[in-house]
């Protein structure tokens, strides 16, 4: 366990409000991020930003810093949109996570422009963003969590609650999609 | 050239970024990938998806960590002010268990004596023995309960659409 988790432990246990203001300076982006990719909405990202921090101070006392905290703080975030994505639809949260279904943790409506793109758009000079968008957030929220967020294999497997080899076979499934809407993207 | 051969070199450019190669594989899939064009393409697109993922920009809201910051701060004042009561509770009712315990011999002999008096049934008069013992019980876990379901009521954004 390293210093910085054990520091993060300590204070998280006290709820101490300073140690809190600073996790949510030094870890909003990524969080952020996070939740736009995966609920691929600004406004929503924004309301599961606030939640998960709070549910960090609520729960706080269960980190016991063996893990790094960003895995905990993103496993937190994740729970929190599937037990909202299950409560507007009453399915299992396996299929909610199950890459082979059809729209596996997809709440952005596809028959509209998404809002995740038209966020991404503002300041994309390539054609990433709108390829992005187009593949499953399943997918799409691997891809961030190792690419983006350079999480260990190990350390997905926690936070999405899954085995390595899955999170290797959504990690291979991903960028063979995101590299398919590249190419398509290019040939337009 | 087999298509073996081009499989192999498909699956080594995905394994490649996901979880690294061995230094054998490494070097068998550039020495491939110099002498076959289309799996060059396909490498060159793949280095180009992560390339294009690592650097993408996404502008983050104004103001949202300050929000951010005041919610947690007054959540946690909240949870402070609670804290004194939860304690509270917890000591009254192991007050009331120890002075039940306590107290439990002659309440049984109280209880059988007034079942005497009235001529109630036995049954009757060991059921309110019970009840009387369990009563600090089941004011707690319905004061918890409320409390819980106060706490981990719907957030409003969680009801704002459906």
């Amino acid at each position: 366990m390293s210093n910085e988790a054990k520091t993060i432990a300590r204070g998280l246990q006290r709820r101490d409000p300073d140690l809190l203001d600073r996790l949510i300076e030094q870890y909003q982006f990524r969080l952020y991020r996070y939740l736009l990719y995966v609920t691929g909405n600004k406004e929503r990202a924004e309301d599961f930003f606030q939640e998960t921090w709070i549910r960090v101070l609520e729960r706080g006392h269960q980190y016991d810093g063996k893990s790094k905290f960003e895995a905990w703080l993103f496993a937190i975030a994740r729970h929190l949109v599937i037990d909202w994505q299950r409560s507007r639809k009453p399915q299992s949260l396996d299929t909610l996570t199950d890459p082979e279904q059809d729209h596996p943790l997809q709440l952005a409506n596809e028959k509209q422009p998404s809002p995740l793109h038209q966020v991404l758009s503002q300041e994309s000079e390539e054609n990433v963003q709108t390829s992005l968008q187009k593949i499953p957030a399943i997918y799409r929220e691997v891809l961030v969590l190792r690419f983006q967020e350079e999480l260990q294999i190990e350390e997905m497997a926690g936070v999405l609650s899954v085995p390595i080899s899955t999170v290797k076979s959504r990690l291979y499934r991903g960028l063979e999609a995101l590299r398919g809407e590249l190419q398509r993207g290019a040939a337009t | 050239m087999s298509a073996n051969i081009h499989d192999r070199a498909l699956q080594l450019i995905a394994r490649a970024p996901v979880e690294g190669l061995p230094e054998a594989d490494s070097a068998w899939l550039r020495a491939h990938l110099e002498e076959c064009d289309f799996c060059s393409d396909h490498a060159r697109h793949t280095d180009r998806a992560l390339r294009l993922l690592r650097t993408a920009a996404i502008p983050f809201p104004d103001g949202l960590a300050s929000r951010t910051q005041f919610r947690v701060r007054l959540r946690a004042q909240e949870l402070r002010e609670h804290e004194p009561r939860g304690r509270l509770l917890w000591f009254a009712c192991a007050a009331s268990w120890i002075f039940g315990i306590a107290s439990a011999p002659y309440v049984w002999r109280l209880f059988a004596w007034f079942g005497e008096v009235t001529g109630m049934p036995k049954l009757v008069w060991e059921i309110g023995f019970a009840l009387w013992w369990t009563i600090p019980a089941l004011f707690a876990a319905a004061v918890l309960l409320l409390e819980n379901a106060r706490q981990t009521e719907e957030p409003d954004w969680l009801k704002q659409d459906g």
